[in-house]
C-alpha cells in the first residue's frame, strides 16, 4: 500500500478538499474579510439572472467553437499537405515551425501579437492598409476582440493538432490508398473515401480535446484584451478569476466555477466515449 | 504534348501550389517570432515600430537586455519558474508512476473504485477549484511561496492513467520471473519496470514541465510578491500597460524568455513530437 501513499495524500489535499470546498463555498456568501453567511441556493439562483454570466458564456462559446474549427479544419489541410511527398528535410522545418508557437508560454505570446495588431502601429494593419483596406481595432472593439482572441489561440494551438493528424494519418496503412489508386481514384476521391473515414476517430478525438482546452481559455484574453471591452473577450475561467480575486465575491465565484465543471465532465465523458472508439480502430 | 509531360506539368504545379501553402503558413508562424527578435535588437521604439519592418534594424544594439534587468528581476523569474517546473515534474514522476505500479500490478480490495474514482477526477481540473485551492494554500501560510505553486499540482490523475497504461503494456513474466527469483514489490518496481520506462517517464516529464511552466493562471492567484513571481506573470509585469516603459526592452524581456525555450525545443523536438502524438494517441 506504500505505492498508493505519496498520490493518496496529495489527492486528498489537492483534489477533494478544493472539490468539497468548492460546493460549500457556492452555498456561501464571503469577502473573505467579514465571516461568511449561509445563503443556501441563492447564488445559483443569481446565476440564472446573470447577465453578464450569459455575455460571457457567450463569448467563451463564440471563441472556443471557432479555435476548434480552425485548429481540426486548417489543421486537418496543413498535416495532409505535409504527408505529402517533398524532401524529408523540408517536412522537417515545415513541422517545427508549426509547434514552435506551442512550446512557448500563452503570456509571451499574447505580449507579441499586442505589438502586431496594435491600432496605429501594429504590422497586420500595415499590411491591411497597404491593400487599401480600412485599419481594423484589433484590441479595442467589441467586434474585433474575441477574433484576435481566436486568430492568437489557434496560432499557437494548431502545431499540436497537426501533429496529432499526422499521428493518425501514419497510422492508416498504406495498402488501402494503393488500392484505391488500382481501382483508378484520384486525390480527392482517395482522400475523401479511405482517408477521412479512417481518420475520422483522430478528428473526433481532436474536436473533444480541443473544445476542452479552448473552454479553459484564461491567459490570452487576460493579456490581450483584459476580457474587453466590456465582456466581448472574456473567458469564463477569467470570470471565475474576476469575481473571485478582484470582487472578492468566493461564493459566487465558485457557483460560476462549478457551471464550468459541469460542461466540463459532459465534455470529458463525451471524450472517453470518442477515445474508447479510436482504441478500437488501431 | 504528350500525356506523359502534362501529367509530369501537373504534378508539379501541384506540389508547387502544396509547398506554397505550406511555406505561407510556415512564414505567418514564424513571423511573429522574427520581428520580436527585431525589435529587441532595434534602439528606440521608433526603429521597433518601422513600416514595413525591416529584417534587421538599422543600428542593431544589445542594450536593450540589460534594460529588463534594471526594470524586473528578471534573472530570479526564470529561476523561480524553472524550481516550479523541475519541482512538479520531479514530484508527478514519483507519485504517479507509484500509483501507476498499484494500479497496474497490485491486487487490494477497492483497487478498481479507487481507479475509476483517479479517473473522474480528471474533470476537475485547476480552473474549477481555484478558489479553495487558494484559501487550503492561504491557510497553510504558502501564498506568495513557490509551495503555493509546486503542491496542487503534486497529484496528477493523468499522468497516473498515462503510466498505467504504460505498465500494462509491459509483460507479467517479467516481474514473475523476478518474484520467483525472491524481489519483493520494491525490487520489482525499481529493478524491472521502471528500467523500462524511460521514454514513458520522459513523455510524461516533458508534458508536465512545459505546461507548468507556461501556466499563467496559478502564479497569478497564489503569488503577490514581485520578487516570487514565474516568468509568464513576470512578462506581463514587464510589459505593463504598455503605456510605461520603452517597448524596445519588452520585445527584449520576451525575447529571452522564448529563445531559450526555442533552443531547448530543437534540441529536444523528436522527443516532444513523439510525445505529444502519443499523449493524443493514449488519452
Amino acid at each position: 500500500m506504500g505505492f498508493l501513499s505519496p498520490s493518496a495524500v496529495s489527492f486528498v489535499l489537492f483534489v477533494v478538499v478544493p472539490t468539497v470546498g468548492v460546493l460549500v463555498l457556492s452555498l456561501f456568501q464571503w469577502n473573505l474579510l467579514s465571516a461568511g453567511r449561509f445563503v443556501g441556493l441563492d447564488n445559483f439562483e443569481r446565476l440564472l439572472t446573470d447577465q453578464r454570466l450569459r455575455n460571457v458564456y457567450g463569448s467563451t462559446t463564440y471563441m472556443a467553437l471557432a479555435i476548434l474549427a480552425i485548429n481540426v479544419g486548417v489543421g486537418l489541410l496543413l498535416a495532409v499537405l505535409l504527408e505529402t511527398r517533398m524532401p524529408r528535410w523540408l517536412r522537417g522545418v515545415f513541422r517545427l515551425s508549426y509547434l514552435f508557437p506551442f512550446v512557448v508560454s500563452a503570456s509571451a505570446v499574447a505580449l507579441i501579437w499586442r505589438f502586431l495588431l496594435n491600432k496605429d502601429f501594429g504590422v497586420v494593419n500595415f499590411w491591411i492598409s497597404q491593400l487599401g483596406l480600412d485599419r481594423t481595432d484589433w484590441l479595442g472593439s467589441s467586434a474585433w476582440t474575441p477574433i484576435s482572441i481566436i486568430i492568437v489561440a489557434s496560432w499557437k494551438t494548431m502545431g499540436f493538432s497537426i501533429l496529432v493528424y499526422i499521428a493518425g494519418l501514419r497510422a492508416i496503412p498504406n495498402e488501402y490508398r494503393e488500392a484505391a489508386v488500382v481501382d483508378g481514384a484520384g486525390a480527392w476521391a482517395r482522400f475523401r473515401h479511405v482517408t477521412l473515414p479512417l481518420l475520422s476517430p483522430t478528428v473526433l478525438f481532436l474536436v473533444v480535446i480541443n473544445t476542452i482546452s479552448a473552454f479553459q481559455l484564461f491567459a490570452e484574453p487576460r493579456v490581450l484584451t483584459q476580457g474587453g471591452p466590456g465582456d466581448a473577450s472574456r473567458s469564463i475561467v477569467e470570470y471565475v478569476y474576476d469575481t473571485a480575486f478582484q470582487s472578492f465575491d468566493l461564493g459566487y465565484a465558485s457557483a460560476v466555477a462549478l457551471t464550468l465543471m459541469v460542461l466540463l465532465i459532459g465534455l470529458t465523458t463525451l471524450q472517453f466515449v470518442v477515445s474508447r472508439r479510436w482504441m478500437h480502430y488501431t | 504534348m504528350n500525356r506523359d509531360t502534362s501529367r509530369r506539368i501537373r504534378s508539379a504545379a501541384s506540389s508547387a501550389l502544396v509547398l506554397l501553402v505550406l511555406g505561407g503558413a510556415a512564414i505567418a508562424i514564424a513571423a511573429p517570432f522574427v520581428w520580436i527578435f527585431r525589435g529587441a535588437l532595434s534602439p528606440n521604439d521608433g526603429e521597433l515600430y518601422r513600416l514595413p519592418p525591416t529584417l534587421i534594424p538599422e543600428g542593431p544594439t544589445l542594450a536593450n537586455f540589460g534594460k529588463v534587468f534594471d526594470k524586473v528581476p528578471f534573472g530570479r523569474f526564470v529561476l523561480n519558474s524553472l524550481i516550479v517546473s523541475t519541482s512538479i515534474t520531479a514530484a508527478q514522476l514519483i507519485t504517479c508512476s507509484t500509483a501507476a505500479y498499484a494500479f497496474a500490478r497490485l491486487r487490494f480490495r477497492g483497487r478498481d473504485v479507487a481507479f475509476g474514482i483517479v479517473i473522474a477526477s480528471l474533470m476537475i481540473p485547476i480552473q474549477v477549484t481555484i478558489v479553495p485551492l487558494f484559501l487550503v494554500m492561504s491557510n497553510l501560510g504558502l501564498t506568495n511561496t513557490l509551495w503555493a505553486l509546486i503542491l496542487p499540482p503534486v497529484f496528477s490523475a493523468f499522468g497516473i492513467f498515462f503510466l498505467r497504461q504504460h505498465f500494462l503494456s509491459l509483460p507479467r513474466e517479467l516481474d514473475e520471473a523476478a518474484t520467483i527469483d525472491g524481489a519483493g514489490h520494491l525490487r520489482v518496481f525499481f529493478s524491472v519496470l521502471l528500467p523500462l520506462s524511460g521514454p514513458a517517464l520522459a513523455t510524461l516529464g516533458i508534458i508536465t514541465f512545459t505546461y507548468w511552466w507556461n501556466d499563467l493562471l496559478m502564479p497569478l492567484v497564489m503569488i503577490n510578491d514581485t520578487s516570487t513571481q514565474t516568468l509568464p506573470v513576470g512578462l506581463v509585469l514587464l510589459a505593463g500597460r504598455f503605456s510605461t516603459g520603452s517597448l524596445t526592452t519588452i520585445a527584449a524581456g520576451i525575447t529571452m524568455a522564448v529563445v531559450p525555450v526555442l533552443i531547448v525545443f530543437l534540441f529536444l523536438q523528436r522527443h516532444i513530437v513523439q510525445s505529444i502524438s502519443q499523449s493524443g494517441l493514449k488519452l
